[in-house]
Parts: C-alpha cells; structure tokens; sequence
C-alpha cells in the first residue's frame, strides 16, 4: 500500500507529462505532415466565383451553405477520399453541371468570400474550360445526330421495356425538331387527334416493341438525323454567348468533312455540357481552373485535372 | 439490492440532520437521485437545434441554414469563433461577414453562458455524454481504468492551430473538428471522417472519461473566453448545502465546483470552463445549487 502512495503520483504526473508532449507533438505533426502530404495538383471543379485554389481552401470554412441554396443541387462537400479539402464543396460535372443560375445564390450565401462577393452574372465565372477530350467517340466528329444515336442505344440495351422517362426526353427533343410532314406521319401512325407537342408526346405509354423499331427507323430516316450531335451547345446555359462553335473540317487522310465543335473565350466551364453529352464517356470534359490564356499557350492538359 | 421504505426514510432523516450550512469535514450520506430535470430540457434544446440544421436541407425549411462552422440564423450569419479566426489568419484576409458572424456568437453567448454551446448545443457532446455512461459502467465493473490528460492541452491546441492556419495556409483543425464533422453529418449525410469521430468517442468510453471536451476540444475554447465575462452561472447556496459533493462526480470539470462548494470562497461558479450544463443542479438534492444571473440577482 506505502508503495502504491508514493509510486502512484509521480508516474501520474510523468504521464501528464509525456501525454500533453505527445499529444501537442501529434497535433503539430499533423499539420505539418498533412498539408504538404494533402495538397495535391488535383484541381476540382469549383462552384462559380471561387477564389485561387490554394486561397479558397485556406478561405473555404466548410460550412456547406453553397450547397443547401443550389437549386439543381450539384454541389457536393468533398470527403476524406478528395484529399487535402475536407469539407470544400466541388462539382462532378458528369453528375450535373452548374447551370450558372441567376444571382448565383451559392456565391451570396459563401460567409468567407472563398465564392468572390464580387460575382454578379454567371457569364463572368472562370470556373474553368471546356476540352474536347474524346474527339474519337464524339458524335459531331463522327456525324451521328444524338438524338438517333440514344435511341439505339436505348432499343440495344432494353428493347423490350425501355426506360420511360429517357424515352420520353429523347422524344420531346426530337419532336421539337420534326418538320411538318413528319410530324403527320407521326400522328398518323400513332392515331392521335391532332398535331401539337404535347399529344404527339402521349404516345411512349402504349408503346410496344414494333413501335420502338418504328420509331428507330423513323428517327434515322428524318430530316433531323442528317445533322450531327450539337447537345454541348444546344444545352449551354450560355448558348447566346456562343462558347462553342462548330466548324467545318475536312480529314486530310480520307478527305472525309465533318464538324469540330470548338471551345471559345466565352466557355466559363460550368459544365452542363460534359453532363449531357450523350456517348458513354463523356466526350468534351470540363479541365477546372483552366484559364484562356494558359490555353491558347498550350498548357498541357493533365488526366488527373479533370473532374 | 433494493431499499425499504423504512430504509429510505432513516436515510431522509439523516440527510435532513445533515442540511444546512456546508461546508463540513464529514461528508453527508448520499442521497439518491432521481430528477433530470435540466438533462432533459438540454437534450431537448440540443436535439432541436440539431434538428433545425437537419430540417434546413432536408427539408428546406430556412430557419437554421448551415452547419455548426458557418451559418445563418433567420439570415443572421453566425460563425464559429476558431473556424473564424483560421480562416483570418490562413486567407489573411478579413471579411466583413465572418466579424458579424463572430460578434454575432459572442453576443448569444454573452446572454447563455459561454462554454454552454458545448453542453446545450454541440452534438458530439451529447454523443460523449452517452459514452461516459458506458464508461462509467464498464469502470464500474472494473472492466477499464480512467485516465487523465493535462488540461491545459485545450489551450495549447488553440494556439498550434491557429499558428498552423497562419503558417501552412490553411485550416488544419476544420479537417479533424469533430463538431464540424458531426455537424455536416447531420445535414449533408456521412462522410468517411466519421471514422474519425469514432475512433474518438471510443478513446473516450474505453481510456479516458470525456477525454475530448475535458483535455483536448479547442472549439470550447473561445466560447469559454466569452464564459469569463457571461453572466449567467450556476449559482451556490451555502445554507441549504450540505457538502455532499455529489454535484463534483457528475460535473464535466468537477474542479469548477472546488471554489463554491469545497471551499465556500465564491456565491458563483465562476469559472470559465463551466458549461452550464445543469447536472449538478439536477443531482443537488439540498436546493443548494440552481441557475443564476451574476449582478443581475442582487438587483431584483
């Protein structure tokens, strides 16, 4: 017992002792370690008005309000697994780009300014550029008119029951594009009372399996599918500042022509087109933080900064 | 083992002996605690407040918007003072924003108490409340020792991080802050950093008695600094105290109590570190301990 009395607090107090030394060491340790460690060159794509990277995470308080205000909700909070910025809100344009909304709520509810105040109009953003990564699979390149090519791919994956509501977005889409005399066909092969957008799209209820090879061939044969994919443009949420242009080329091998889409000044990188572009891997990605002069310079394009 | 009536009321009668001034060598016999009173009012206040984040995203409804680092309060920003001053020191930058946000907390926290947002509004605090219970049975039965670290850790953390935000350019702490983590949680949805706060809490139930909120948490730390000049205390009655010192083995720092109730230097609890959690006042069987408004009470 004597011994336990007097041996109890001295090693009490040693590990006090050593304890708070080892405890502080870590703490110090771990910012020391983990920032170096952490900050990669991964760029993210960042919602519209963030500052330079290193000065939005040193800005960013993680408190995820750019989130809560974005109506189309594409802002996610990064995890453990993104790296150095725990807690920072980025955007996976593939799931859903920034629609450049107006009054850009997720930069008025940034407490800190990492979202600069001083961004009023979502035509202003720098988030980043659009690359024409793929130009093998793109569908502009290679002349194939999306709306077609997403119907096959629809009749190929599931002919027998396809997707409802991707069956009905492809065909408003293409019935908007319908010339007068292909829209009666459509009406007289589906019996509808008369011709407006909305009873010629009634139809994909009853639809059977004919009707879907119908449809294919019907679609193939419009006037509509001898124009090439122009979804990236077409869905731009700043199509009238024209970020993309397609323009005419010809293959110096085969002599073959077909259209370029090409990347302007005016592209901010929102991302809308990487989300809707319709091959399987995106063909046109958003490269985040890309400036226009770096790449009208040339600065290479690294896999890894890609979102 | 269960108590008789007759048992109870010789024990009653004991304690009743024993009231009155405290302040005794011999301690009184315990009595048994039954009220929790203000446990539940502040379990209540927490889960709410929790709640209306949740609600803010889940279900849009504006009242509460954001997480404990950042938020707005009806469209009052309401920043967490450590996560302010990071930021600050590590964009060196200074918004206005983030100076009404922090004015803001310290004027709420002038009104409740300071070091209160631990007890009455953290969630990880709540989680830690219910791990010290399964701490306190398994040490019960012998099962783990407790352990106790340097409290001045708290400190010495508040300063390393904030040098760290200031040296490596960014907020280092908001990585590992449980609060934070536990807070975007609970409106945005798990993250892999809840491992993290696990690992934590079992730090806690299986080695060391609220290891965290007692030696390590930084973010109590400024609400503490507001604590110092806050009004509002748990306040002490020398004549209905009869020295128990019950009040001491629930309390998250029991040595806040040693001023009052050991050594009847002070009507207030006046240190900073208190939470005003009301568990002593829950477990005071003599009236002795209740909440208080220092200067206020001696006006009316």
């Amino acid at each position: 017992m004597t011994e336990k009395q007097t041996d109890t607090p001295i090693s009490r107090r040693k590990f006090l002792k050593t304890s708070t030394l080892a405890v502080t060491g870590a703490a110090i340790a771990y910012g020391a370690v983990s920032v170096p460690l952490l900050r990669s060159n991964r760029f993210f794509l960042r919602p519209p008005g963030s500052l330079d990277e290193k000065l939005f995470l040193a800005s960013c308080i993680k408190c995820g309000q750019c989130l809560q205000v974005c109506p189309p909700q594409v802002i996610e909070l990064a995890g453990i697994s993104q790296g150095f910025g725990i807690g920072t809100p980025y955007i996976i344009p593939r799931q859903g780009g920034c629609i450049l909304c107006s009054g850009l709520p997720c930069v008025l509810a940034c407490p800190t300014g990492a979202l600069n105040h001083d961004l009023s109009l979502g035509k202003d953003a720098e988030m980043g550029l659009a690359v024409i990564t793929n130009p093998d699979t793109c569908l502009s390149v290679q002349g194939v008119n999306d709306l077609v090519y997403r119907l096959e791919n629809l009749q190929k994956k599931n002919a027998s029951s396809p997707n409802p509501t991707e069956l009905k977005e492809i065909l408003s889409s293409l019935i908007k594009k319908l010339t007068q005399d292909e829209k009666k066909a459509w009406q007289n092969k589906f019996a509808l009372p008369e011709i407006s957008d909305n009873t010629l799209l009634s139809i994909p209820k009853q639809l059977e399996n004919a009707d879907l090879k119908w449809i294919v061939n019907f679609a193939k044969s419009s006037v509509q599918a001898q124009k090439a994919c122009q979804v990236c443009l077409e869905e731009c949420p700043l199509k009238d500042e024209k970020p993309i242009v397609f323009v005419n080329k010809t293959d110096p091998n085969t002599d073959k022509k077909y259209i370029w889409p090409s990347v302007r000044k005016t592209c901010v990188g929102c991302g809308v087109c990487e989300e809707k572009c319709p091959t399987p891997a995106a063909s046109i990605r958003i490269t985040p933080r890309l400036k226009w002069s770096e790449k009208q310079a040339g600065k290479q394009i690294r896999k890894d900064n890609l979102t | 083992m269960k108590e008789t009536s007759a048992d109870k009321n010789t024990r009653q009668a004991k304690i009743k002996a024993f009231k009155g001034p405290g302040l005794r060598t011999q301690n009184c016999p315990q009595p048994r605690h039954s009220k929790h009173k203000w446990r539940n009012i502040r379990w209540a206040v927490l889960l709410f407040f929790n709640f209306l984040f949740f609600a803010s995203f889940f279900f849009d409804i504006q009242i509460l918007e954001g997480t404990l680092s950042g938020s707005r309060l009806l469209g009052f920003h309401l920043i967490d003072p450590l996560a302010a001053f990071q930021v600050i020191l590590s964009s060196q930058i200074i918004m206005v924003n983030l100076i009404i946000g922090v004015v803001t907390i310290f004027l709420i926290y002038l009104m409740f108490g300071g070091r209160s947002f631990c007890s009455w509004i953290c969630p990880y605090h709540w989680l830690a409340e219910l791990g010290e219970k399964i701490h306190l049975n398994l040490k019960k039965k012998k099962i783990i020792k407790n352990h106790t670290f340097d409290r001045k850790i708290r400190y010495y953390f508040y300063g390393i991080f904030l040098a760290l935000a200031l040296i490596t350019g960014y907020t280092v702490f908001e990585t590992i802050n449980p609060v934070a983590i536990i807070s975007r949680f609970i409106v945005y949805g798990p993250s892999l950093m809840l491992i993290w706060v696990i690992a934590l809490l079992l730090l806690e139930i299986l080695y060391s008695r609220r290891a965290w909120c007692r030696y390590f948490c930084p973010v109590g730390v400024s609400y503490q600094l507001i604590g110092l000049v806050s009004p509002l205390r748990i306040k002490w009655d020398k004549e209905n105290c009869s020295n128990c010192k019950r009040c001491q083995s629930v309390c998250l720092i029991p040595h806040v109590l040693t001023d009052s109730v050991n050594q009847g230097k002070a009507e207030y609890i006046d240190s900073s570190l208190c939470t005003r959690c009301g568990l002593c006042v829950d477990i005071c069987d003599d009236e002795a301990l209740s909440y208080g408004v220092k200067y206020l009470d001696k006006l009316i």
